[in-house]
């Protein structure tokens, strides 16, 4: 039961109702809105990342996925497991993705293993080895690298409020990707 | 050593450059430049986060301090160290911050002792009891507490990004606040 008042849109200042309605009216926004004088630099920083046209929309729910799974988060993985499959993830793929090592197993691109590697070894040992991280660097280029790691780092630090705060699952609404497709 | 080359400043758009020529060249911004598309709005959060009214400075440099500790991340720490002496922190105060040295002997807060314990569990076991919830909540109400959340997000967040590039700590530039 999520442990704080949800904001309702009504109650928002203007940017931060039509930044919280153009993603859906999900109840992590309603949470997190409680934190009004910083709401809209965060969901401005959200935005960024989810029409960002650089990382193909596979590749970042497999991230998302993958981190969701390793900071213990419900929330984001009852979001994404059925956000994930508009992406193009299988049902197959989103189990072994959150799982301890099912990921091992399955067929994933190089660049997706490289990457799932990363994210992985980042999130359980805090760091990553060179060899790794030179290997993902290598194949997606610098741009893409810190957009990888920026997704790692804003779903690593929302997962943390969201078992802060013990945000609800919706019911049914889900966040829209840009570029997916239903 | 820098498992990335640094973007260079000049040859960055006008809204990345402004940003700079407020915050400070750090290293770690030349780094995120490298991602044009999502530096703006990722700068916008932060100015919010800096500018917010809702915590003193004391209380903003504890919390990244005790975060950047946590995650084992001498970038953050090294520029947050002299942001915390001059928001008022004491170096027995920083010590028993990054040390978990007795936070009650080196004069924090009681309020600033919930909020340590808050963080510390937070962010090493990724959850928060019930009563820790309770009592931190208690302390701040609903909108500081969830500001709080969201500092100990962002720096979390970053420190991951920090310590897989492994950046160099900057020599010179500051960020400032």
């Amino acid at each position: 039961m999520t442990r704080i008042a949800y904001r309702r849109p009504e109650q928002m200042t203007e940017r931060a109702r039509e930044l919280t309605l153009e993603r859906g009216n999900l109840n992590v926004y309603r949470a997190v809105a409680n934190a009004e004088k910083v709401y809209t630099g965060w969901m401005e920083a959200g935005s960024a990342a989810l029409n960002s046209p650089v990382l193909p929309v596979r590749l970042r729910e497999l991230v998302v996925l993958r981190t969701a799974y390793l900071m213990d988060c419900r929330y984001e993985l009852g979001q994404h497991n059925d956000i994930a499959p508009t992406a193009g993830v299988t049902g197959h793929e989103i189990k072994a993705l959150t799982s301890e090592s099912g990921w091992e197993q399955i067929d994933l691109s190089d660049t997706e293993r490289a990457v799932v590697g990363l994210t992985s070894e980042l999130l359980t040992t805090r760091s990553v080895s060179a060899a790794l991280f030179d290997e993902v660097h290598k194949v997606l280029g610098s741009e893409a690298t810190i957009e990888v790691l920026m997704v790692i780092g804003r779903y690593a630090g929302l997962a943390l409020m969201l078992n802060a705060l013990d945000v609800d699952l919706d019911e049914s609404d889900r966040l829209t990707l840009p570029g997916a497709s239903r | 050593m820098s498992r990335m080359p640094l973007t260079t400043v000049d040859q960055q758009s006008e809204p990345i450059r402004e940003f700079m020529a407020r915050r400070g060249e750090l290293n770690l911004f030349r780094l995120l430049a490298h991602a044009p598309a999502v530096f703006g709005g990722w700068a916008q959060m932060i100015d919010q986060i800096l500018d917010s009214p809702t915590f003193t400075p004391r209380m903003r440099e504890l919390i990244i301090l005790r975060v950047a500790h946590l995650q084992g991340t001498p970038y953050e720490l090294s520029q947050h160290m002299e942001l915390a002496r001059s928001a008022g922190l004491t170096e027995r105060q920083i010590d028993a911050i990054i040390d978990a040295g007795d936070h009650e002997a080196a004069g924090l807060s009681q309020t600033e002792r919930v909020v340590l314990d808050a963080v510390t569990e937070l962010c090493t076991t990724r959850h928060l009891r019930e009563e820790s919830f309770a009592t931190v909540h208690a302390a701040l109400g609903d909108e500081a507490l969830t500001e709080l959340l969201m500092i100990v997000s962002c720096y979390y967040g970053l420190a991951l990004v920090l310590n897989a590039v492994e950046l160099d700590i900057d020599t010179t530039s500051r960020l400032q606040v």
